[in-house]
């Protein structure tokens, strides 16, 4: 297609710019290897990326409602967000549960949930991501694929695979982290036969680098998780580039303009290399590596929530500029509560500003050649893979997990970052400059310290259908379960999808996970298995 | 000289845990002993944990909206209990009128977003001082 940008005045605009005798071999133009200006050498026309919030919250139909109304205003994909007993593979009926089912995201445990979720969001045309346990999005999303005749090969979008850190300092799961592996291994080893469109090995480096990690662990520790899921599927005998080129990475973006946009071209290029070099990929699509980001949500203060507009303003233009694929904006009511409609509406129009507004999106990588980005994208590029090396000679990561190495990473940055604001090491405007007296600071509090309550309807609901379900077909979803996880044998993803036809539900599917693997059914000792 | 002794815990399933291991971080600099209950506390286990500990106050971290549950809850079984053990609560998602409302449900201390160290470490000082003192005299050789 023909690239006719122009500038305000007219000036007609290249889909890229270069250095008259052409760059040098590490840069390389947009679209070509190593990729560090981008995996395309034209800006699209329209959606110049995928602009979508965050969002989730109450029942299914609750979600459903809140996603109808950011597609009616322009969103361009959907990304769910389970509420926390959704995230940790709990059900809403759990007793620790029902105290905030519906609060942080949407309450979804079984097929019916799903169905429910998704019901008349495009999903053959529109991409469909999710922060919800890969293996049960994924079920979900076939569920309702097939439920609306919607062919697999069509499905779009992504899930995170999260099977090192989870446990350090996310939502946890309670399994061992060798099973995680396996896990998000079979995920992966799935899709790649069934889902050819679908980013399934969505590395999440956005939920443990909120510890307050620096941009270089961040990718650093991302690297590590990578590499460590890419020999699980080599160890396996699968072909690199049958899931390679389905790799994306889902990575934060703080207030540090340059460099974020510096970290984000040195992960292109270091991605293309660690591909092609080390795991000898040969197709193409499997060294340009997907980049997709939500804007960090530690940025965001209680202070003068409408300062909070201006930095998704800023993270998403870095974003803009160092060509990513999709941009979720932290809510501007983030660290209050679960984000408001209107806080959802105004990160939208953010990025449609910057991308019909600014012309900001109209050249590939456009601070290419730029002596600071450049040198910044060296520097930050050597230093992540010298972090990365130095993790892998400590030893097996998956015992460097067990042992508390990376938990420890996690808490010494969270202290980092508090004494950080505390010292005004770091500056943040409302907090530690700028301040205003609670008084003052009234602007938007009317949106920002609204809350509503959990489901409660909807857990009476997941009452009932546990109740009334077949006990001989929820035997037969749940007993092959239990087998694979025990033994190591069959696909945990395609059993998955069969469980819950079966009716069960994704607090006894990981039950059963966690008996085979030798766990307690319920980490809590509250819940017994149903059958 | 003795310290005060402060449980912090996280309730529920909110597992955000950057304001507990940042606040604890600097009541230990400022010579506090602080046990760590974690994550996935309900009012009953909180409680257990922190008589266990036999601590001068128990502290909440909270990023989620399960405060609103379980306080209520764990002030009535202290009071129950005959436990006078005062209760703070902390975290970004505390607005002015959850200070008033936790306030009322006789919650000693609420640091909402913008609550300084040092305000922090001198209230949860006051709060230990009684019991604090009591300890010292305890330790003083007859």
């Amino acid at each position: 297609m023909a690239h006719e940008a122009k500038s305000r005045s007219g000036i007609p605009l290249k889909a890229f710019y270069e250095s008259p005798g052409g760059d040098a071999d590490t840069l390389g133009a947009p679209g070509t290897f190593p990729y560090t200006r981008g995996r395309f050498s034209q800006t699209r026309s329209e959606g110049s990326w995928i602009q979508r919030e965050l969002s989730g919250e109450g029942s299914p139909a609750e979600s459903n409602a809140l996603m109808r109304y950011l597609l009616e205003l322009g969103q361009t994909g959907v990304d769910i967000i389970g509420d926390a007993p959704t995230m940790s593979m709990m059900d809403p009926d759990h007793p620790l549960a029902a105290p905030t089912a519906g609060t942080q995201g949407v309450s979804a445990c079984c097929r019916q949930d799903y169905l429910e979720l998704l019901d008349g969001i495009p999903i053959s045309e529109t991409s469909v991501s999710s922060s919800i346990p890969a293996v049960f999005s994924i079920a979900g999303l076939i569920h309702a694929a097939r439920q609306g005749n919607v062919g697999p090969e069509k499905l779009r979008g992504s899930t995170i695979q999260v099977p090192l850190y989870q446990e350090d300092c996310s939502y946890r799961i309670h399994m061992p982290v060798n099973f995680r592996s396996r896990l998000s291994a079979d995920c992966v080893a799935y899709c790649a036969e069934t889902l050819p469109r679908f980013h399934v090995f969505l590395e999440d480096t956005y939920y443990f680098s909120e510890s307050g990690l620096t941009a270089i662990e961040e990718m650093a520790l991302g690297f590590v998780e990578i590499r460590h899921l890419i020999r699980q599927l080599l160890g396996r005998g699968i072909d690199v580039d049958s899931f390679a080129p389905r790799i994306a990475i889902l990575l934060n973006c703080s207030m540090d303009f340059f460099e974020e946009i510096a970290k984000i071209r040195a992960t292109r290029r270091l991605f293309a290399r660690m591909m092609r070099d080390e795991f000898g990929a040969k197709d193409p699509r499997s060294h340009s590596v997907v980049i997709t980001s939500h804007t960090s949500g530690l940025a965001m203060t209680a202070q003068q929530p409408v300062n909070n507009i201006m930095r998704g303003t800023l993270q998403s233009l870095s974003l803009v500029l160092a060509g990513v694929q999709a941009i979720e904006i932290s809510a501007f009511d983030e660290a209050l509560r679960t984000p408001s409609r209107e806080s959802h509406l105004v990160s939208l129009r953010t990025q449609q500003i910057i991308d019909l507004e600014s012309g900001a999106a109209q050249v590939a990588d456009p601070l290419g050649g730029s002596y600071y980005v450049e040198a910044l994208t060296d520097d930050i590029e050597a230093r992540i893979w010298d972090m990365v090396l130095e993790i892998e000679a400590k030893g097996d990561v998956e015992t460097l997990v067990d042992q508390g190495y990376f938990k420890e990473i996690f808490h010494t940055a969270m202290e980092r970052q508090s004494q950080n604001v505390a010292s005004g090491a770091e500056n943040v405007v409302g907090v530690n400059v700028h301040q205003m007296a609670e008084t003052d600071d009234t602007m938007l509090r009317d949106l920002t310290d609204s809350k509503f309550p959990p489901c409660k309807d909807h857990i009476d609901r997941i009452k009932a259908f546990k109740a009334a379900r077949d006990p001989i077909g929820l035997q037969r979803g749940l007993a092959p379960i239990l087998e694979a996880s025990k033994t190591d044998s069959g696909n945990l993803l395609a059993l998955t999808i069969d469980a819950f036809e079966a009716g069960a539900t994704a607090g006894e599917i990981a039950g059963g996970f966690r008996l085979g693997c030798g766990a307690a059914y319920d980490p809590f000792g509250q819940m017994e298995p149903p059958i | 000289m003795q310290q005060a002794k402060i449980i912090i815990g996280v309730m529920g399933v909110d597992q955000h845990e950057n304001g507990a291991v940042a606040v604890m971080r600097f009541l230990r600099e400022a010579q506090m002993e602080v046990s760590y209950a974690g994550l996935f506390n309900t009012s009953e286990t909180l409680i257990e944990k922190a008589l266990a500990a036999d601590v001068d106050v128990i502290g909440i971290s909270c990023h989620s909206w399960e405060y609103i549950h379980y306080l209520p809850d764990l002030m009535q079984r202290l009071a129950a209990g005959g436990r006078e053990v005062p209760v703070v609560v902390g975290g970004s998602v505390l607005t002015a009128r959850d200070r008033m409302e936790l306030t009322e449900l006789g919650v000693a201390g609420v640091f909402p977003a913008g609550s300084q160290p040092d305000e922090m470490i001198d209230a949860i000082r006051d709060l230990a001082a009684v019991r604090v003192q009591a300890r010292s005299e305890a330790a003083q050789p007859a």
